[in-house]
């Protein structure tokens, strides 16, 4: 018997460059053997804006988001450009809860080294790939991991998420398997 | 070693709250929410919280009131304080009050992981260090006899002693005083540790079987004996044989037993062929065995033969300051063995473990603990916990007036001192010349004889 598989949404909030949600979704279809649609593009809440801080409060703009119904799609993605924070961090590069259905990507530190440089643009779609892969792990209620190369490690910077591979791990995979199953 | 714990975060700003809570579950501890001090102490007392995340600054009681509060009642209990910039000053103090880490937010991502990996670390590092020092326990004190009051001191400074030597020995107490853990541990360290222990109830069966059961037979010598079976004196060759209740034997086995320790040989029921043999004999009793002896019941010869060395070992009433060492040992035992987690014990509940009179001894308390242990709903056991201990000094099977039962608690202190006025009023705690008052008032009257 097998079960209908899970469908994904890829979703611009703002403007972002086709390329990147495109490498996003076929990243997610490729790699967890999802179907992927990109959907129409949508604005961050303006309430998520933290003019103290100058970011966007991750929490703020998923609980905002898990309340729209997205047609067929199980679990949704949404990618920004803006800077992210949780309140005790001092900023995220994607933020999704356990078994939640809306997470979220951020392009604006990926786009830079820590050294201060500026990436090729293949690098940033990489990245933005791995981060994708690591949040929708999360909706999918796969926890962090030790390996330090499965997708599902933490990445504190982006030196880490370049060192991270875009695989998951053998018992992360056993038990996407089984999430999915 | 599972590195998944059980965390609290305490802070009384929600979102703080939420952001971590969402965070550890991601590495799949079990994470539970504060938003007071007073908050996580009453969580505390149900679940054996690992980690606490505390947030210094809250109204109430403030984080480090929380910390000082963890390090008095629940030690082992880690505690990392998160506070803003600008209050480096307090989470000094933390530290030095025994927090394991600070975090000042907002923080990196991965300066959390940093401290969570250096916990993991500590955390093993503890694990490994309790190991060593329960193994180290066990060996120094002799498995499973607690104790350090004067009484037990002196048997723990006897049994290294009389261990090195063969002679016998004979463990007189009351029941359920630890006697055959006495006994195993002279066995574990004297020179025949490596052979066997045998330990063998002579209150709990009949002359008949215990005959066959130290002896025993050759085939078909009563009816049942279907094939030949050799007696625990034999099968212990070379190594300890403890006889508990060795004051319940019957004169005919005492002569038995009298001859194979002066011959070293057996004859098994049914042969006629003696068989050498060498073991080293501990006897324990609960009675008064030398009493015994002037009466007639007990033979002289044969007391004296297995009393070469008598250790005597206090009941527990005499060694109450170890019942706090023994009821803490028994509550580790049972956690493990209920996978419950009780680790506190009330001071109430405490002074009534301490005022019991333990008739049972170690093994009515360790029952006890037992008990509580698996009916307890918290981490702590408390007075209605032991509801079944009931002192038998306070029990009264009829309704009194206050003023009797006062007259009858003064008249029961009087003749258990044996009308010892300075005695029984430092026990009432109440002033010598108020006791005479009372005697007068109540007319109690010491009895003739």
């Amino acid at each position: 018997m097998t079960s209908k598989k899970k469908s994904v949404g890829v979703m611009p909030l703002g403007n972002i460059s086709e390329i990147a949600l495109q490498v996003i979704a076929d990243h997610i279809a490729g790699c967890f053997k999802l179907t992927t649609q990109i959907l129409p593009s949508m604005e961050p809440p303006g309430v998520a804006f933290d003019e103290r801080r100058l970011q966007y409060n991750a929490g703020i703009i998923i609980e905002a988001f898990e309340s729209i119904h997205f047609g067929n799609h199980d679990k949704v993605i949404g990618i920004l450009n803006k800077d992210l924070f949780i309140p005790i961090f001092t900023h995220v590069f994607g933020e999704a809860r356990q078994g939640g259905k809306c997470g979220l990507v951020s392009l604006f530190r990926l786009m830079k080294n820590p050294d201060g440089s500026a990436p090729p643009e293949s690098l940033i779609h990489e990245r933005a790939a791995k981060v994708a892969l690591h949040e929708l792990g999360h909706l999918l209620d796969l926890l962090h991991c030790e390996h330090k190369k499965c997708l599902m490690h933490f990445s504190g910077g982006t030196d880490e998420v370049d060192e991270m591979s875009l695989d998951l791990c053998e018992y992360c995979s056993i038990y996407l398997q089984d999430k999915l199953r | 070693m599972d590195k998944k714990m059980s965390i609290m975060v305490v802070d009384d700003e929600a979102i703080v709250r939420e952001s971590l809570f969402h965070w550890f579950k991601k590495y799949g501890h079990v994470v539970e929410t504060a938003s007071s001090g007073f908050e996580a102490l009453e969580k505390l007392e149900t679940y054996p919280f690992q980690l606490l995340f505390v947030d210094i600054k809250m109204p109430g009681m403030d984080g480090i009131e929380l910390l000082e509060k963890i390090k008095t009642d629940y030690p082992d209990t880690l505690v990392v304080i998160i506070t803003a910039y600008g209050s480096i000053e307090s989470a000094v103090s933390a530290m030095r009050i025994g927090a394991t880490d600070y975090l000042l937010k907002p923080f990196k991502p991965d300066q959390i992981s940093l401290v969570m990996e250096r916990i993991s670390v500590q955390k093993r590092l503890v694990s490994q260090y309790n190991y060593l020092k329960g193994h180290l326990e066990k060996i120094t004190r002799f498995d499973n006899i607690i104790g350090h009051s004067q009484e037990m001191e002196k048997v723990f400074n006897l049994i290294p002693e009389v261990a090195q030597s063969d002679t016998s020995i004979l463990l007189v107490g009351e029941t359920g005083t630890g006697k055959e853990l006495v006994a195993k541990a002279i066995h574990a360290e004297s020179l025949r540790s490596h052979l066997p222990f045998i330990a063998i109830n002579c209150g709990a069966m009949p002359e008949s079987l215990l005959e066959s059961e130290l002896f025993g037979h050759q085939k078909g010598v009563f009816t049942g004996a279907t094939r030949a079976r050799k007696g625990f004196l034999e099968v212990v060759s070379g190594g300890t044989l403890f006889l508990d209740e060795i004051g319940e034997i019957s004169p005919k086995m005492q002569i038995n037993l009298l001859r194979v320790l002066e011959e070293k040989k057996i004859t098994s029921i049914g042969s006629r062929k003696p068989l050498e043999i060498d073991f080293r004999l501990i006897s324990a009793t609960r009675r008064d065995l030398k009493k015994e002896v002037t009466e007639g019941v007990f033979r002289e010869d044969f007391f004296y033969r297995i009393n070469v060395i008598m250790i005597e070992i206090p009941p527990l009433r005499k060694r109450k300051e170890d019942i706090p060492l023994l009821v803490e040992h028994f509550l580790k035992k049972y956690c493990q063995e209920t996978t419950k987690y009780v680790d506190h014990v009330t001071r109430d509940a405490m002074e009534l473990l301490r005022h019991y009179e333990w008739p049972g001894n170690v093994r009515e308390l360790e029952n006890a603990i037992e008990r509580a242990v698996v009916l307890s709903k918290s981490r702590t056991l408390r007075v209605e916990d032991l509801s079944f201990i009931r002192p038998p000094g306070l029990q009264f099977s009829q309704t009194l007036p206050l003023r009797e039962m006062e007259k009858a608690y003064i008249q029961k202190i009087l003749v258990e001192n044996n009308w010892n006025v300075t005695q029984s009023a430092k026990i009432l705690e109440i002033n010598r010349v108020t006791l005479h008052k009372m005697i007068k008032r109540y007319r109690l009257e010491r009895p003739e004889g």
